[in-house]
């Protein structure tokens, strides 16, 4: 759950120094829209980001179709141009949680991840977080999604763990969310099976109901009918 | 009326498996017993199952693969790779007769002998990956079907259409770096159903780019948006591939009483897909088309659908 487990490390960075241009063909080469500045002990400096070069620089020469005389007049300019230093990062020991709550907040689409004396770690961008959300959700394995509307009550939980165990079928995950009659709650298991009829029939039988597939939700609560 | 071949053999019921499993002999029975009770049983040529020759079956999967299903099946497991393969200890053999009775079939239709052919077997095949048993699948039935038509006929480019109500992985994965074959498949959107592939985006890779195509469909969907899918993904990819060869992956489990996914196709429905399949084929195919069973699970429709399914093959 800790950022550490999930940034990258391999980060490419540049100095201050380090020319516009040039810093704009690493991010191409590379696919990367974040690059940290660092001084010469990896402290952080700052950040550039595709669009704070895009905005730098004219439509054609970001696009690499310019001619020569265009690429001069803006060889002068330095990542220190544009850069941003005033910064949002995070620590290592931040969990994915905080980095979720916070990029929300923030509106950013990456972190660096600093140690306590600054210097860069790692960074920590919306795409490592979907790969911690593809993984929790199990989605990379086989397997068949249900929603079943249960009681908020205590054990409910476990009787359908119960009945999907008797039929030998394992979990990928299970998401809960809220629903939107009183006391009542979505639970969402990914079994990992093709084999899924008899552990609806037996839901059935044992009273909880089961969502109707197109009424599926996992971000805003379906409406009250 | 076509001369069309009806691969069915009593050994494809010994595959057990076991109490509470969809997939099992009494399918098979269902639907041979359709196409009896049709009286369609004079019409048709009738293939025995026989024995693969290995050398087909590791043109698709690999050495290790078939040792382990060989041994894991003889000493007495219950299943293969996953629960969800349940087996017994005629479950290789009846993989084998499977492929070998496909393989025969192809043969007949390359040879002239016959027009089109409709193969009953078990286990089904489009789940099963190149090295990994899945989702009641061992050998890949429509893969290896595949390669035998490029390599024993030299044909260049296989069509393969897939109505299996799950996505066809396995044939997906194994052909997905080939321009000389088409996947093309139809199956309730992966977000809902088993085994979570088949997206959209999904397309093909390197040399293959563009060579694989997938149908989405929602939940609760039935003819209508199968028949706009084929007219906006299947016939404009065919109009450009041109396949010589159609396989056609028959799952009976998108009908709306098949409790294994939420798609809701009719009996008429599955009828006008054949249908559309036996259209491809001869426009491009010069008829020649093989359809191979994976899944279908509902025993009440199951003999309807299998009678229907011959009627289209025989043109009647």
């Amino acid at each position: 759950m800790f950022v550490s487990r999930s940034m990258s490390r391999k980060v490419a960075t540049v100095d201050k120094e380090t020319g516009l241009l040039e810093a704009w063909n690493m991010m191409r080469k590379h696919q990367i829209r974040h690059l940290p500045v660092v001084d010469d002990d990896n402290h952080l400096l700052g950040m550039v980001t595709d669009r704070d070069i895009r905005s730098a620089l004219p439509y054609d020469l970001a696009k690499g179709g310019a001619d020569p005389q265009k690429v001069e007049q803006y060889a002068h300019l330095k990542v220190s141009d544009v850069m941003t230093t005033n910064l949002l990062t995070i620590s290592p020991i931040h969990t994915l949680q905080d980095a979720i709550l916070l990029i929300e907040q923030k509106k950013v689409g990456a972190f660096p991840v600093v140690d306590k004396s600054n210097k860069l770690v790692g960074i920590l961008s919306v795409r490592d977080l979907l790969r911690a959300f593809i993984n929790v959700l199990g989605i990379g394995e086989p397997g068949t999604l249900l929603c079943i509307i249960a009681e908020e009550k205590v054990g409910q939980m476990k009787k359908i763990v119960d009945i999907v165990t008797e039929q030998n079928i394992s979990l990928g995950s299970v998401l809960v969310a809220r629903y939107w009659e009183e006391n009542k709650r979505a639970v969402f298991p990914y079994l990992l099976s093709n084999n899924v009829a008899r552990v609806k029939k037996r839901l059935k039988e044992e009273g909880f109901r089961l969502l109707e597939p197109m009424d599926w939700y996992i971000d805003q609560l379906p409406e009250q009918p | 009326m076509n001369k069309t071949g009806f691969l069915y053999d009593l050994r494809y019921l010994l595959h057990d498996t076991g109490p509470y499993h969809p997939e099992m002999a009494e399918r098979l029975q269902a639907i041979y017993k359709g196409i009896e009770d049709a009286q369609l049983l004079p019409h048709l040529v009738r293939i025995s199952a026989q024995r693969a020759d290995l050398k087909w079956i590791r043109e698709v999967h690999s050495d290790p693969y078939i040792r382990r299903f060989e041994e894991v099946c003889y000493s007495g497991n219950r299943f293969l790779d996953h629960q969800d393969n349940q087996m017994c200890v005629d479950t290789y053999d009846t993989a084998l007769l499977a492929v070998g009775g496909v393989l025969e079939t192809v043969r007949q239709v390359m040879n002239g002998d016959i027009d089109n052919a409709f193969c009953a077997v078990r286990p089904p095949g489009h789940h099963a990956e190149r090295d990994q048993a899945m989702g009641f699948c061992y050998f890949n039935n429509v893969a290896i079907a595949t390669r035998y038509l490029q390599k024993e006929w030299g044909i260049e480019r296989v069509g393969i259409v897939d109505f299996d109500v799950h996505h066809g992985n396995g044939t997906q994965h194994i052909f997905e770096h080939d321009d000389t074959v088409f996947y093309y498949s139809i199956h309730e959107h992966p977000s809902f159903a088993y085994p979570g592939t088949g997206r959209e985006f999904e397309q093909g890779q390197g040399a293959g780019y563009g060579f694989t195509k997938n149908s989405p469909v929602l939940p609760g969907q039935s003819d209508d948006v199968y028949q706009s899918f084929f007219e906006s993904d299947l016939f404009p990819s065919f109009e450009k591939f041109k396949p010589q060869v159609l396989l056609v992956s028959i799952g009976f489990d998108a009908h709306a009483e098949d409790d294994m996914a939420d798609i809701n196709v009719t009996t008429e429905g599955y009828t006008r897909m054949m249908q559309t399949a036996m259209r491809l084929a001869v426009q491009y195919c010069d008829g020649r088309l093989i359809s191979i069973l994976e899944g279908g699970y509902c025993l009440e429709r199951l003999p309807e659908l299998g009678a229907n399914h011959v009627r289209v093959l025989l043109d009647i």
